[in-house]
């Protein structure tokens, strides 16, 4: 959807290129996210996209169209540009900001009403409240959310979103970008979305442009970021802690067991005996009789329990259950929270989906790092 | 108290007198101020992109502003095609005005945000729509204080084009003078400055009147939600 091809800005007078012949190429329906340093060039690749800045070299596609050989107010009408300071204008109503590029576009009156009114409703905006106000009477969230509005107006299948939640403070930067996300989804825009936060990027973005120097030095996606850093600057870039952030990246479905031995809570001894005798298996779900997850059982505990009291009283109760939406962090925290070593994954309709364990959760990373540690030492291997 | 009836009574013995006086002031500021709009605005709208050039035109809009306007007057009439004509006169306003008009254009058109500027370009809008939609109504305060400030300043030293041929409320302090006529010094100073008020209210209402609502001070905005509040 978008293409980037050897693309150079040089500045006169300055030494380095602020970019340098960079290439990378944007899926459609997919966010990609540069991020860097200050002074990296990822902002000057974003704005030379929509001709803010006009390339020194190279050139730039969108949509399999040259953008060089296009006038630039008719491209820019087609690219959706959100900016961090809003750029919203003072002097109109936030339905008449909001309605610029329709207006430009020459839609009539009754289209450009309706969109104004989906969109304020899509941004989690009172339409009847809102769209009177200035801009100087809204809160930056808000703010930002009429300059997100502004640019989807004219429904562009491209956006370019420099820093947009950048201004705001973190709850709102949080709730923004969920709320972006989710958008997303329906909407399935090809997104350019400049931070310097490398949270943020991974967070936002389906691929991440890590760029240096106005050099492209790994583009990939979130994860093979976090496993496996193209070279020392990545990592330094992602930050020590990165395998903690992997947990924020990861939902906990991709580490969860589905098919544990459940027994009934009326089962009977000789079974849960015979489940036990392996070396290896020393947990079981119980279910009642509806099929739903009850609790489960430790082997130690078991084994504690004189036969003649009945087993069931070894039987534990789940403190809490996890959505399959929830990332591996928030199933770490639980664990650590309720002093537990698993628990169960609930879908969105509440039945019980599987067991999601501490042990899994470390060895599927351990593991991760552990082939590219391999996969490093096996290129070195190579060069020597 | 003899001596404010004696500025009454000459004011209203020569209310005929006076009211012409008025007209004539009053026709001269208007055409100087249409002029110097017109030119001053659109000079400065050509020069907003052009730092180097404004700086030295701006240079010489305080030199003019610096030379006395009798100096002025003097050396317009001796301008063949000028002479001891309204025109000189005009010319003379005209070029006083130029300072804190032109550099109130100049500055306001490039102290909008750059943001708003960038956003604007972002959603494709052309430079021109860029300047009738967004630079001009942005900088429209500013703009009004320089024509506010030219004006006050205008019907001030018109007073002075009596000495090339005006007959305007100037004469009354010309002739005041000559004669040692208290009265009629003090009744062509209170009109002049009843002048500058009205002038100076007429642009205040008319600020309020064409300057979009989202950027009007908050304080006026305040007492109206106030206002609004309590009905």
């Amino acid at each position: 959807m978008i293409k980037i091809e050897e693309v150079t800005k040089k500045y006169p007078g300055m030494v380095r290129p602020a970019v340098d012949k960079l290439s990378l190429n944007i899926e459609e329906g997919e966010i990609c996210v540069f991020v860097g340093p200050s002074g990296c060039g990822k902002t000057t690749t974003l704005k030379m996209i929509n001709l803010i800045i006009e390339p020194s070299g190279g050139k730039i596609f969108v949509n399999g169209e040259n953008v060089l050989e296009q006038n630039p107010n008719e491209l820019r009408k087609k690219i959706g540009y959100v900016i961090q300071k809003t750029g919203l204008f003072p002097h109109y109503s936030v339905f008449d900001n909001i309605a610029i590029v329709p207006n430009l576009l020459g839609w009539e009156e009754e289209r450009v009403e309706k969109r104004v009114v989906e969109l304020l409703k899509m941004m989690n905006l009172d339409p009847d409240e809102n769209r009177d106000k200035f801009p100087k009477a809204l809160s930056g969230g808000q703010s930002q959310r009429v300059g997100v509005a502004r640019a989807m107006a004219a429904d562009p299948p491209v956006m370019l979103m420099d820093e947009p939640f950048g201004a705001v403070d973190p709850i709102t930067r949080n709730q923004l970008q969920n709320e972006f996300l989710k958008l997303q989804q329906k909407v399935k825009k090809t997104i350019c979305f400049v931070t310097h936060d490398i949270d943020e990027a991974i967070k936002m973005g389906d691929k991440i442009a890590i760029l240096d120097q106005g050099k492209l030095v790994q583009f990939d996606t979130p994860e093979n970021i976090l496993f496996n850093p193209a070279n020392e600057f990545v990592e330094e870039f992602v930050g020590s802690d990165r395998s903690l952030k992997v947990l924020n990246l990861l939902r906990v479905t991709t580490v969860i067991r589905k098919n544990i031995k459940r027994v009934k809570e009326k089962a009977g001894i000789d079974e849960i005996n015979k489940y036990f005798s392996h070396p290896e298996k020393n947990r079981i779900l119980i279910e009642n009789d509806e099929k739903e997850v009850v609790g489960y059982l430790a082997k130690e505990e078991y084994h504690k329990i004189s036969t003649a009291k009945g087993w069931n009283k070894a039987i534990r109760i789940f403190p809490t259950s996890l959505n399959n939406h929830n990332t591996l962090k928030d199933a770490m925290s639980d664990m650590l929270q309720h002093n537990i070593a698993a628990l169960p994954v609930m879908d969105d309709d509440d039945k019980f989906m599987g067991i999601v364990s501490f042990a899994d959760i470390r060895s599927y990373i351990g593991e991760a790092y552990e082939e590219n540690e391999t996969e490093k030492d096996q290129d070195e291997n190579e060069v020597l | 108290m003899t001596e404010l009836r004696r500025i009454f009574n000459y004011f209203t013995n020569n209310l005929d007198r006076i009211s012409g006086y008025t007209l004539e002031h009053l026709i001269l500021i208007v055409i100087a101020i249409a002029l110097s709009v017109g030119l001053w605005v659109s000079l400065g709208i050509l020069l907003r992109n052009n730092k180097k050039t404004a700086d030295s035109v701006l240079g010489l809009g305080s030199f003019i502003m610096s030379v006395p306007s009798v100096a002025i007057y003097g050396i317009l009439i001796s301008i063949p095609g000028l002479g001891l004509s309204r025109q000189s006169a005009v010319i003379a306003l005209v070029l006083y005005s130029m300072l804190p008009i032109l550099r109130n254009v100049y500055v306001s058109l490039n102290e909008v945000d750059k943001s708003i500027l960038e956003a604007a370009r972002g959603m494709g809008m052309s430079e021109r729509q860029i300047l009738r939609k967004v630079q001009l109504p942005l900088a429209l305060p500013v703009i009004l204080a320089g024509v506010r400030v030219a004006t006050v300043m205008m019907v001030g030293i018109a007073t002075l084009a009596v000495y090339i041929g005006e007959r305007n409320l100037g004469v009354l302090i010309e002739q005041g003078l000559k004669r040692s006529r208290s009265d009629m010094i003090i009744v062509g100073a209170l009109l002049v400055t009843v002048f500058v008020l009205v002038i100076d209210f007429g642009i205040g209402w008319l600020e309020k009147t064409v300057v979009p609502k989202g950027i009007q001070s908050d304080e006026e905005s305040k007492t109206k939600a106030k206002a609004g509040g309590e009905i």
